[in-house]
């Protein structure tokens, strides 16, 4: 934090610009620009703000079942009896779980790493939820049928996807990864290598 | 007379920063301009040209624009993903050991192209290998063996014919070493300040031999004792991290996940 504010601005308004500089995605500028906004709007929508960021930190807890965030445990998702409970998607942050939501296509359950394995960052398997997703998958009623590994395809998506299904490879459990190859609305001529050579792999029959 | 407003380059990623909505600060290790921090726009996007480019362990060849602060690629194109290298979350870790020394001991601007061949050399002998089973040891050869290779092209290659204190050739026997005083030390001498451990003869010889073994690819297939290889790569990281002054994040994550 700084001890002494831009010249211009107050002390208030300085603390404030460091707060939102720290967040993600926020520049320099676009702090002190948010901070001027905030400075001129009415003391009540200031108030809901300040309210609405402190009521996410007092009630939002990981759901005991598949770790995403939520303001009760079990989430909806988890307590929800229509949900197929034979497959669990493994995704590496909740705002993946509701991109994926969005689609109305997978009707299973999740499980949410919040992370993933990334040795450059001493980021490794104890890190993230991943004993507890092991944990998870010993105590299961049921055996599950499908384990759908949506992990992110960088380098630590794809060693977190590995790690996961050396980990069961002899569990039974039948363990998916998403397809991977071209996204709807890209061009074949600037694909990179890698991206070709998975949907050269992973194509599919016209039917 | 002005630089002209483009250039080219071909390297190594080492590490990637998503900033803004969609963009990437990419840290690469060039054969032309050694260290470059360059900025990919909208690199994060799935419909971007530039998407997948820049996975760390990738090499590229890249046309870049100077900026003010960061300078912007233009173009890009995949040399070699090293696609066996990301096969398995154990030569990841080892692939990226790799990027993390080759970050570490090369200061910007500063072009140095036998690191950058013996990086590309180390990746595709650590693809070439086996699928690590949990605990196959052999396999973190090529590692010691990079290890010891950048500390000499840094200029911290550690003394193993002589002890460091008095200059006295290395006789047959129990030796000591310390990263501090820059290599083996003689029985006799016990220089002040530095961590002291013992060196073993076999570790020892296994040093010397990856010194004088010529390139990457030509190590020896070595069947040696656990507790000497244990040695050899304790002894290797303690000297890294020792010149690099901080803890190395990927031999920690090697060492959790060898048994994991």
């Amino acid at each position: 934090m700084t001890s002494d504010p831009t010249p211009g601005t107050t002390r208030s308004l300085g603390q404030l610009i460091d707060r939102l500089h720290q967040l993600p995605g926020i520049g320099p500028k676009s702090a002190q620009r948010i901070a001027y906004h905030i400075a001129h709007i009415p003391d009540d929508e200031a108030r809901a703000l300040a309210d609405a960021i402190v009521a996410v930190k007092d009630m939002i807890l990981f759901c005991d079942e598949c770790r995403n965030l939520t303001d009760a445990s079990p989430c909806a998702i988890c307590a929800n009896p229509q949900r197929n409970r034979d497959q669990i998607c493994v995704v590496e942050e909740s705002r993946d779980l509701v991109a994926l939501e969005r689609t109305r296509v997978y009707r299973g359950m999740y499980h949410v790493l919040h992370g993933a394995l990334s040795p450059l960052n001493g980021i490794g398997p104890e890190d993230i939820h991943l004993p507890q997703l092991f944990a998870r998958l010993q105590n299961q009623d049921n055996p599950l049928q499908e384990l759908i590994v949506a992990t992110n395809p960088t380098l630590e998506g794809d060693a977190t996807a590995d790690f996961i299904h050396r980990r069961l490879a002899d569990t039974g459990i039948r363990i998916t990864r998403l397809a991977l190859g071209l996204p709807v609305g890209g061009s074949l001529e600037f694909a990179d290598e890698t991206t070709l050579s998975r949907a050269i792999a992973g194509r599919n029959a016209l039917e | 007379m002005t630089q002209p407003r483009t250039y080219r380059a071909v390297g190594l990623t080492l590490r990637k920063s998503p900033v803004g909505e969609a963009d990437i600060i990419s840290s690469l290790y060039t054969r032309e301009h050694g260290k470059l921090d360059v900025l990919a726009r909208g690199a994060r996007r799935l419909t971007s040209k530039l998407m997948g480019h820049f996975e760390p362990l990738t090499l590229v060849r890249l046309s870049i624009a100077r900026g003010r602060t960061l300078d912007t690629v233009a173009e890009a194109e995949v040399v070699n993903a090293f696609p066996d290298v990301k096969s398995d979350y154990a030569s990841v870790a080892r692939g990226l050991h790799v990027a993390e020394l080759v970050d570490g001991f090369s200061a910007s601007s500063s072009s140095n192209p036998l690191v950058l061949d013996l990086a590309l050399q180390t990746l595709r002998v650590i693809g070439s290998q086996p699928a690590v089973g949990d605990g196959e040891l052999s396999s973190d050869l090529p590692l010691r063996y990079f290890d010891l290779r950048i500390l000499n092209l840094s200029g911290f290659m550690p003394e193993l014919f002589q002890c460091v204190e008095c200059g006295a050739e290395l006789e047959p026997e129990l030796h000591r070493y310390a990263a501090g005083a820059g290599g083996a030390l003689c029985s006799d001498c016990i220089p002040d300040d530095v961590a002291v451990r013992p060196l073993s003869l076999d570790a020892l010889k296994v040093l010397r031999l990856l010194h004088r073994t010529g390139s990457v690819d030509q190590l020896p297939n070595l069947n040696m004792p656990a507790t000497v290889h244990a040695e050899v790569s304790a002894l290797c990281t303690e000297t890294v991290q020792y010149w690099l002054d901080r803890q190395l994040r990927s031999q920690a994550f090697i060492d959790a996940t060898k048994f994991a």
